[in-house]
């Protein structure tokens, strides 16, 4: 267990680092980091199933200037380590338990705005000792200064991934007992539920006249395809 | 004139106006008002290729701008007004544009300028122009971008805080 | 007096940690500075680097897939400011100022708001139908535009240098935007469609009413438009639903009874 959690540490930081910090190639989103989360823990399909729910909630979030969107990574690679992890401890590797840690991971998971807010304060004071230093002509310190920042978006990472993890952990175990058999009647639908809460937020939020029109004339049109073919 | 926002933003166009607030307030016109920027052709130039062809952009001097708005040829549009700095936005409010809300975007971080909130950096005369415009009757709100909570700019003065969103 | 390659692709190696230090002061301003000092070292002199260092690690922000667009530029700037002395038509500055908050627009709105929901609208068709590698089909289609944009226009910076705002203006960029945020959205129809439809017959259930699905989602997206928290539209549906569940199972058993 503690392996488990620690592989998604690793995750955790490499992909938060992603976000913001450096690099930027997406590796940060859930639909990538969730499966990798479970592909490395031995349960791919979980993981696949945790980023497609988690993918398109926040996509009509932009990282623009100076807003921090929620932090949807930190939320896809717990909910994953945490169905997975408790999946084996409570032997019910299911989908309702996966809702149910990634229902716990969303609402635990607004600290990672408030851990993001932290870190980008506290680099507020690399400006300053940045200007000292070249001031003096230590370039090579300002440089290092510059890169003393992915250390406090690797502990706002790492503390948003922790703090989701321990909560699921501690929160999950008593409450599973009680939620197990009503989840199981609204499995299959939550989990149709939380992409299309996503896309909708993102119809409701996009730059583009008339999305509403061209949505449901995409849908109604693939739909009715899949009905004409269908055996 | 139909003014669906009236913002501050130093950045004046850029991501957040573009991809939150239009969509948000359904904006087809985006004004801006700044002397600076009206004087700086390719700057000008710059913003304008900015923004997607369907929507209108009109960018003048504060003089030109409140003229511009208050000859009514703008009449059929949702629009958008952009200030630079409380300063302009406090003096085309004493040219004659009455607009009833003020939303605090972003101000950013200068030599004397204190903080207030994440991306709300004020001085003094900056606190003056405000207080000036809130005792004329101006609702002065700060809020980065719509999915943040709308503050009212007195609630910022007591400390700097941290989360915002 | 040219840079040479191994310096611009230290520069550009160094672009790719451009926000390792963002903060509300400056945003991206230290790491402009980082990306560029490996090139003003060969420009520079080490007295002249202390003012010009100090110019370039202020405020500046701008998307960080157009970054090297403005770096590039920049060290040509410099470097023929070195060469020729004092600036004729344009401050460096000034340049960086100009260019910022416009390529930060035209990249959310392009990379942000455009390309990443429609190849995450694509990639979630491979996931849906449980294809394990959905997600390296999303990195490669994703950033196959990005690095062309962040590897090609660093170099088309280089050598245009203050000229290079010319393609931006030329291309129409936003309006390339539009386009993609629209494909979008029709892409993100279809898919939400195959997820009604596969629910459905995973269920066993009639198909028609999966074209009622519509409707709670307008309204979802009525509910986001007005300001509701996506948050607060998940705790709103989760609790319809489980609820719901829960108790038609009584219904249903009643009505058999």
């Amino acid at each position: 267990m503690i392996l488990e959690l620690l592989i998604g540490g690793v995750i955790a930081l490499v992909c938060g680092l992603d976000r913001v910090a450096m690099l930027q190639i997406l590796v940060s989103r859930p639909i990538v980091a969730a499966p990798v989360t479970g592909l490395l823990l031995g349960e791919p399909l979980i993981g696949l199933q945790v980023g497609v729910m988690v993918e398109l909630l926040w996509l009509a979030r932009l990282p623009v200037g100076a807003a921090v969107p929620p932090d949807d990574t930190q939320v896809a690679i717990a909910a994953t380590v945490l169905s997975i992890t408790l999946g084996h401890q409570l032997e019910a590797l299911s989908v309702e338990l996966m809702l149910l840690s990634l229902l716990v991971a969303l609402l635990v998971g607004k600290v990672g705005q408030y851990f993001d807010h932290c870190a980008r304060n506290y680099n507020s004071i690399l400006p300053v000792q940045t200007d000292r230093a070249l001031e003096n002509g230590l370039f090579g310190r300002a440089q290092l200064l510059h890169l003393r920042g992915l250390l406090s978006f690797s502990a706002a990472a790492l503390l948003t991934y922790f703090t989701i993890v321990t909560c699921g952990l501690l929160l999950i175990p008593p409450i599973w007992p009680w939620l197990q058999i009503s989840m199981s009647y609204s499995a299959g639908l939550l989990q149709l539920a939380l992409p299309l809460i996503g896309v909708a937020v993102i119809l409701g939020t996009i730059n583009v006249s008339r999305a509403i029109t061209l949505f449901c004339a995409s849908f109604g049109m693939a739909f009715l395809l899949m009905w004409l073919v269908q055996p | 004139m139909n003014l669906v926002l009236t913002r501050i933003d130093n950045r004046l166009i850029h991501g957040q106006v573009l991809e939150a607030w239009v969509p948000h307030v359904q904006a087809n016109c985006i004004v801006v008002a700044d002397d600076v920027l009206a004087a700086n052709s390719l700057k000008k130039l710059m913003m304008k290729a900015s923004v997607p062809s369907r929507m209108r952009v009109e960018i003048g001097t504060i003089a030109d701008v409140v003229r511009l708005l208050l000859a009514n040829t703008l009449e059929s549009y949702r629009i958008l007004l952009l200030f630079a700095t409380p300063a302009d936005a406090l003096r085309a409010y004493r040219l004659g544009l009455k607009y009833e809300q003020l939303n605090l975007g972003n101000l950013h971080a200068d030599a004397g300028k204190a903080r207030f909130s994440c991306t709300v950096f004020l001085d003094v005369e900056d606190l003056d122009d405000l207080q000036t415009l809130e005792e004329a009757g101006v609702r002065i709100t700060a809020r980065c971008i719509p999915a943040d909570t709308d503050r009212p700019w007195r609630r910022l003065i007591p400390g700097p805080r941290g989360a915002d969103s | 007096m040219r840079l040479g390659w191994q310096t611009r692709l230290h520069v550009w190696f160094r672009l790719l940690f451009l926000q390792a230090s963002w903060s509300y002061q400056r945003m991206q301003g230290l790491g402009f500075l980082f990306a560029l000092l490996p090139g003003l070292r060969k420009i520079y002199s080490e007295e002249q680097m202390r003012e010009v260092s100090l110019r370039h690690a202020g405020y500046f922000n701008t998307h960080p897939y157009l970054a090297p667009l403005v770096v590039g530029a920049v060290l040509k700037l410099e470097e023929e400011r070195a060469i020729h002395g004092e600036d004729r038509s344009i401050d460096i500055d000034d340049f960086k100022e100009i260019v910022a908050a416009p390529y930060a627009a035209i990249g959310d709105a392009l990379f942000w708001g455009g390309l990443r929901p429609l190849v995450a609208g694509i990639t979630l068709f491979f996931a849906v139908k449980g294809i394990v590698w959905a997600p390296l089909i999303f990195l490669l289609v994703f950033n196959l535009f990005p690095f062309w944009f962040r590897i090609v226009f660093f170099e088309y910076g280089y050598r245009h240098g203050i000229k290079s705002v010319a393609y931006i203006q030329e291309h129409n960029l936003p309006d390339w935007a539009v386009r993609i945020k629209e494909a979008a959205v029709v892409v993100l129809g279809g898919l939400c469609a195959f997820m009604v439809f596969s629910h459905l017959l995973d269920h066993q259930l009639p198909s028609w009413p999966g074209l009622l699905a519509l409707v709670p989602m307008i309204l979802l997206g009525v509910g986001a438009r007005r300001g509701m928290s996506t948050l607060l539209l998940i705790f709103i549906t989760c609790t319809i639903i489980i609820v719901a569940g829960i108790f038609w199972i009584d219904v249903a058993l009643f009505l058999k009874l």
